[in-house]
């Protein structure tokens, strides 16, 4: 049969390496790491968390501000569920899409709970004399990351 | 006797004009000309900041947008991999980071980075392998030949 343009896909002809040995090569990977975590040999830890609708980048030590109100006093420590990748300088764990609660640990306290600075919404047509002026105070609540863990569990 | 009406000579004054008009030109003191100054430019350009802030609190969002995916693009064509093929390989492995994430990780996690876009070209293989399907025919068609008589 004579080759068109339509025999050949538009894509490079790729190929996979063989299945069986990808399995090895995964479960070796994975047993290393396994041994890394498990010894310990990891600096700092920075966690991807889903938290109050948004998506934050966290490390220990540090400040996340959200711009609503959070059932919890000042004070109390909070462990977020959610998270979505974990990594240190060696290796990162991704989730599909979450990473399972047995794996990894992040804990938060509540520092603050403020209002934010007045934000002034106004409204104004030229020449129509109209003109509505509305200050919005949102409530804030201030959260300090304080440790991010991980177990060896995976398999 | 009842006094039904005012006396004539006790007239209502304004005595807080001064902290009336302060409370706009504050608002303007950081402007440039006589509006930081005098009133009646100063209101005319206090209300037009107003506006102009409240809609470019609607308009930022959509900036920052398109300004991640500008930097998830040029990160991607770093590792060999346009923007679209990239975002959509990774939603199909069910890898759900924002495009906010993605840049971030990008700029202070170049390792991780890097992964993502392996993860995605794997997935982009196999999505291609997968549309070719087993290589046979389909069955019905009887010559692929055209024969000019």
């Amino acid at each position: 049969v004579a080759k068109t343009s339509l025999t050949s896909p538009p894509w490079p002809e790729v190929k996979l390496p063989d299945p069986v040995e990808e399995a090895k090569y995964h479960a070796e990977v994975v047993r290393k790491v396994n041994a890394m975590i498990a010894a310990g040999q990891y600096g700092r830890l920075f966690a991807v968390v889903h938290f109050a609708s948004k998506q934050w980048k966290v490390t220990s030590e540090d400040l996340i501000m959200m711009d609503n109100v959070l059932e919890a006093e000042c004070g109390d420590r909070i462990r977020m569920e959610k998270v979505l990748l974990v990594g240190a300088d060696d290796f990162t764990l991704i989730g599909r899409p979450l990473l399972g609660k047995d794996l990894v640990r992040v804990e938060a306290t509540v520092i603050e709970k403020t209002e934010s600075w007045p934000k002034i919404n106004m409204r104004f047509w030229r020449r129509h004399n109209y003109q509505r002026k509305k200050i919005i105070v949102n409530p804030q609540t201030v959260l300090r990351i304080n440790t991010i863990e991980i177990f060896p569990c995976l398999s | 006797m009842v006094l039904l009406s005012a006396p004539r000579w006790l007239r209502s004054r304004l005595t807080d004009r001064f902290w009336r008009v302060q409370e706009v030109l504050k608002y303007a003191r950081h402007f440039r000309g006589r509006k930081n100054r005098c009133y009646k430019l100063a209101i005319r350009s206090v209300q037009r900041a107003f506006v102009k802030s409240t809609k470019a609190r609607r308009k930022k969002k959509r900036i920052l947008r398109t300004l991640w995916i500008t930097r998830i693009e040029a990160a991607s064509l770093e590792h060999g991999l346009k923007y679209p093929a990239f975002i959509s390989n990774l939603l199909k492995s069910q890898v759900e980071l924002n495009r906010k994430m993605i840049a971030d990780l990008a700029i202070y996690e170049p390792k991780t980075f890097k992964s993502l876009a392996a993860l995605a070209q794997r997935r982009r293989q196999e999505g291609f392998l997968a549309a070719l399907g087993d290589g046979k025919e389909p069955e019905g068609i009887f010559s692929r030949i055209v024969h000019h008589y």
